[in-house]
């Protein structure tokens, strides 16, 4: 495991920003961390980087204990709050970065993430005058700077336009192909599930689930059914059997299912209660629907 | 004041006799104003050092980096003491080239080892100054701390008055009080003793200027005294490493 924490913990005073945090992640992944703001998870990713100390718990991040200065050689870091030296150029940034990591061949390493990040060019002018989403490449580029095998982006699309999406996007897809393990923390949940292999969800300092993308995608179906003359007592009868069956606004149903096999029966007992059938649709959850039932249930249930 | 004292009912007629004192007091304004001047700006430099990159987040792109906490301190207070004594050597040399301009007996007099030791001393107070600011630049925020500092600046001059006062009344607990407030702002010592170096049998003008500003110092300082700042200086440079070391970066 690249990265492995056991209860790890930190409060402020009287309130507990992580609790009992465990972690395992597979190198050569790219591991999401969702959850609501304030969850917790940037000063998770904090203490993985060693910048915030747990009040109890450890863990350990490219075989080193946290907090090791070693491991951060192998490192890259783009901060939620990315703020750099304004009065420095692209390159005087770059290069005062490679310095902190000690990187020997400085010039060829710099070159690289300039083009990596679409800053070719850039690099000349002064960080101050760049665009929000300039200064969040030339971050990034300060990230990937030592070829990491583990890199930690924290909501590393914020300030991007969807161009800039997509940059970052491949990006990480590349840095997967070339077996750097990512720690992703963003809101943007279509971007999470698109370039995610696994992810945990965190809501109010805990984890409430970790699971691989595919197993958790797959394991409902979500069914929109378009129908004319559905009664109420027949919606209620339908509810008991269905607790997910909800009603929108255009009068259609959704209803999540846990198989495809489920489908016929429903169809056919719609029916045979004298509703009449337009539409069955079946689609895949999204990531945002399954976000929105694990912290929603969480919140309701805390 | 050289021209003004000459031409004042007081001193008419004291001709030669008065302008020697003239002159210690025109050397010692130029020393104590600029080591204020210094003494300010350095506050200024460090009081915002860490505490203001810990506001603005920046200081997170740095600490992720493979470098120990205590490099970036001592790295900080490098810099800074190049660029506070830089400064004052400038204004030091300044001081001596517009004294021997205009021929000021206090500075064509000075030998070598004492412009030597005066300037090592003049050195020495941004010094100290930036040690302790930079304990308060991880302990508090930048305006908080450049207030915190100027008043404990401010308290050491007090401090010297109160001691001088002390021996003037030949008061135990007076001198004893002064010489605390030195303790705690040990900069009028520092500053008081590259004055005797550079403008050394000057008493009254000494005296005369105190009551003026506010300032002053009562005796020469002993040798354990430079020895308790450099135990000051490397004690809160200590405690800054310290205290960031086990500090969380939010």
């Amino acid at each position: 495991m690249i990265i492995e924490t056991h209860a790890l913990t930190k409060k402020y005073g009287n309130k507990t920003a992580c609790d009992q945090i465990g972690l395992s992640v597979e190198a050569g992944q790219v591991y999401g961390f969702l959850g609501r703001n304030g969850a917790g998870k940037s000063t998770c990713i904090k203490m993985l980087t060693g910048l915030v100390f747990p009040t109890s718990g450890s863990g350990t991040v490219l075989g080193k204990p946290l907090g090791d200065v070693s491991a951060r050689e192998k490192m890259g870091y783009l901060p939620e709050l990315f703020r750099y030296q304004d009065w420095m150029t692209g390159l005087d940034l770059l290069s005062f970065h490679a310095q902190l990591f000690k990187l020997k061949n400085k010039k060829d390493q710099i070159s690289r993430v300039l083009k990596l990040v679409g800053l070719v060019g850039q690099e000349n002018y002064k960080v101050g005058s760049y665009s929000k989403g300039m200064q969040q490449r030339i971050g990034l580029a300060c990230a990937l700077l030592p070829n990491p095998q583990l890199i930690f982006l924290d909501e590393p699309t914020s300030a991007l336009d969807p161009f800039g999406r997509k940059d970052v996007r491949d990006i990480i897809v590349s840095l997967k192909d070339e077996g750097t393990t990512v720690f992703l923390n963003s809101h943007l949940l279509s971007e999470v599930e698109a370039v995610c292999d696994s992810v945990t969800f965190i809501h109010k300092g805990k984890v409430v689930k970790s699971a691989r993308m595919d197993e958790l995608l797959m394991t409902k179906i979500l069914l929109t059914i378009r129908a004319n003359g559905l009664t109420e007592e027949l919606f209620a009868k339908m509810n008991k059997q269905h607790e997910s069956l909800q009603k929108l606004a255009d009068g259609s149903l959704t209803v999540s299912l846990n198989d495809y096999e489920e489908i016929p029966a429903l169809a056919s007992s719609l029916v045979s209660n004298g509703v009449t059938l337009y539409e069955l649709t079946p689609h895949r959850e999204t990531l945002e629907t399954v976000f929105m039932q694990i912290v929603g249930e969480e919140g309701q249930s805390s | 004041m050289l021209n003004y004292f000459p031409n004042t009912s007081v001193t008419h007629g004291m001709g030669n006799q008065f302008k020697p004192f003239a002159i210690q007091m025109v050397t010692k304004m130029g020393f104590q104003f600029s080591a204020m001047l210094i003494a300010l700006l350095t506050i200024m430099l460090g009081s915002g050092a860490i505490a203001s990159e810990l506001e603005s987040g920046l200081i997170q792109g740095i600490l992720s980096r493979p470098i120990q906490r205590y490099q970036y301190i001592l790295g900080k207070l490098g810099g800074l003491v190049i660029l506070a004594c830089t400064y004052a050597t400038l204004l030091f040399s300044l001081i001596l080239v517009i004294g021997a301009f205009f021929g000021l007996s206090t500075i064509t007099s000075l030998t070598f080892s004492q412009i030597i030791t005066g300037w090592l001393l003049y050195l020495l107070l941004p010094v100290a100054v930036l040690c302790l600011t930079l304990f308060g630049s991880v302990s508090l925020k930048a305006v908080s701390n450049g207030i915190l500092m100027i008043f404990i600046y401010i308290l050491g001059n007090v401090g010297g008055m109160v001691e001088m006062i002390g021996q003037y009344v030949s008061n135990n607990s007076v001198i004893g009080t002064g010489i605390f407030i030195s303790l705690i702002s040990p900069f009028q010592t520092i500053y008081s003793t590259m004055e005797r170096v550079m403008v050394p049998n000057s008493e009254l003008a000494a005296s005369a200027m105190s009551a003026a500003s506010l300032s002053g110092s009562g005796k020469p300082a002993s040798l354990w005294m430079f020895v308790y700042i450099a135990i000051y200086m490397l004690g809160f440079v200590m405690l800054a490493i310290r205290k960031f070391s086990s500090k969380d970066i939010t």
